[in-house]
């Protein structure tokens, strides 16, 4: 048996053919939640991205009534680190927002969406690169500050020392820290992006 | 999205929703599979359709097909994980046992020929559908973004893929 044979029954009717959809039941269909790759990461940077937002306007809050100098820089630096994120999530739900239209030819959409996570890979990839020190810095600057405050760097040969297991510290941490976003980023997204990338050179491969 | 869906889209939702059971039938073998990816076509299609310009050269049906199948390859979703080859003979046996009381061909063959397509690739699956479909070539290179030329190799590389797979049987 070939395919032309089957071609002749494929196109009959269902036995049990189903009942057209109502409009009742396509408004529950638009209300459940979509099981789309694509859809599912639009609604969590959208709820990242409004995460951000509250912390942002809670520093905006702290910011003129924070007395404490170390405090306002603290808030300052996490309002800084809020606004690179906004910006972050914003190019994200762009490139999101184009893989989830899928009006295109297959080879069309396929190359769309293997572009974009690339693109989504390489953004998480420099994000983790730019906020690991940035991060470090809010946070081992805030300890410091207040050490030094407290006069507890009398000495320069603790200042010294401090300052070099700061380092490494802060070394390693974001050493593991790149480790560790690599293989969670490949994780979620590598193995779609594989299948894509075959798929598509499966349509690409030249005719001869 | 709008909140109600318009009554041209219920109308051509209706015409073609045959279209879209068939798309599901193919790539998928579990029934609660099948109505996951349905549900998603339909969501797909509703949101699209206030975009969706009729002109004169291209048909609703190409339209319908692109996005079918843009769903069902890029397969982006969170699917149950099933052992795939489990239960294609019995699945295509059940759906054919209903469906070939008029067929020259016995159960098995078509079961056997369900089973080879299964096992084809997801773009493959695309060429078959489309062949089965009836479409023509022009159109298959439409859908598929590729040019008539190459429609003809594929779809030749498919039908000998699925020779081998049934002599190696």
């Amino acid at each position: 048996m070939e395919l032309d044979d089957l071609r002749r029954q494929w196109q009959q009717p269902e036995p049990a053919a189903t009942p057209a959809l109502t409009p009742t039941q396509l408004d529950a269909l638009r209300k459940g939640h979509t099981t789309g790759l694509v859809a599912r990461m639009r609604r969590n940077a959208r709820l990242e991205a409004g995460f951000n937002g509250l912390i942002g306007l809670g520093c905006l809050a702290v910011l003129p009534y924070a007395h404490d100098n170390l405090l306002r820089a603290y808030a300052g630096l996490t309002l800084v680190l809020v606004i690179i994120l906004v910006v972050f999530y914003y190019r994200v739900l762009g490139v999101l927002g184009r893989m989830a239209e899928p009006t295109g030819s297959v080879r069309g959409h396929l190359g769309t969406l293997a572009q974009g996570l690339r693109q989504l890979l390489r953004f998480y990839y420099r994000l983790t690169l730019a906020s690991g020190p940035a991060t470090m810095l809010v946070v081992w600057g805030v300890m410091l500050g207040r050490m030094a405050a407290r006069g507890q760097f009398k000495h320069w040969q603790m200042s010294v020392f401090i300052g070099v297991l700061v380092l490494l510290m802060a070394a390693l941490t974001q050493w593991l820290v790149v480790k560790f976003a690599r293989w969670y980023v490949q994780r979620l997204y590598g193995r779609h992006l594989d299948r894509l990338e075959s798929q598509l050179r499966e349509l690409n491969e030249p005719a001869m | 999205m709008s909140a109600a869906p318009s009554a041209d889209f219920l109308a051509a939702l209706h015409e073609y929703q045959p279209l879209v059971r068939r798309v599901c039938r193919l790539y998928c073998q579990d029934a609660d599979d099948r109505q996951d990816l349905f549900q998603e076509i339909v969501l797909q299609l509703w949101r699209a359709w206030p975009r969706y310009v009729p002109q004169p050269d291209a048909k609703l049906s190409t339209w319908l097909y692109r996005i079918a199948l843009n769903v069902a390859i890029s397969n982006l979703r969170q699917r149950t994980r099933r052992p795939a080859s489990v239960g294609l003979e019995d699945e295509a046996a059940r759906y054919l046992a209903q469906s070939t009381e008029n067929s020259a061909y016995e159960p098995e063959e078509t079961a056997a020929l369900y089973a080879a397509i299964n096992r084809l690739s997801d773009v493959d699956k695309a060429f078959v559908l489309l062949y089965l479909e009836d479409r023509p070539y022009d159109e298959m290179a439409d859908i598929l973004g590729i040019t008539q030329n190459n429609v003809r190799v594929k779809m030749h590389r498919v039908q000998e893929k699925l020779r081998k797979q049934l002599v190696h049987k």
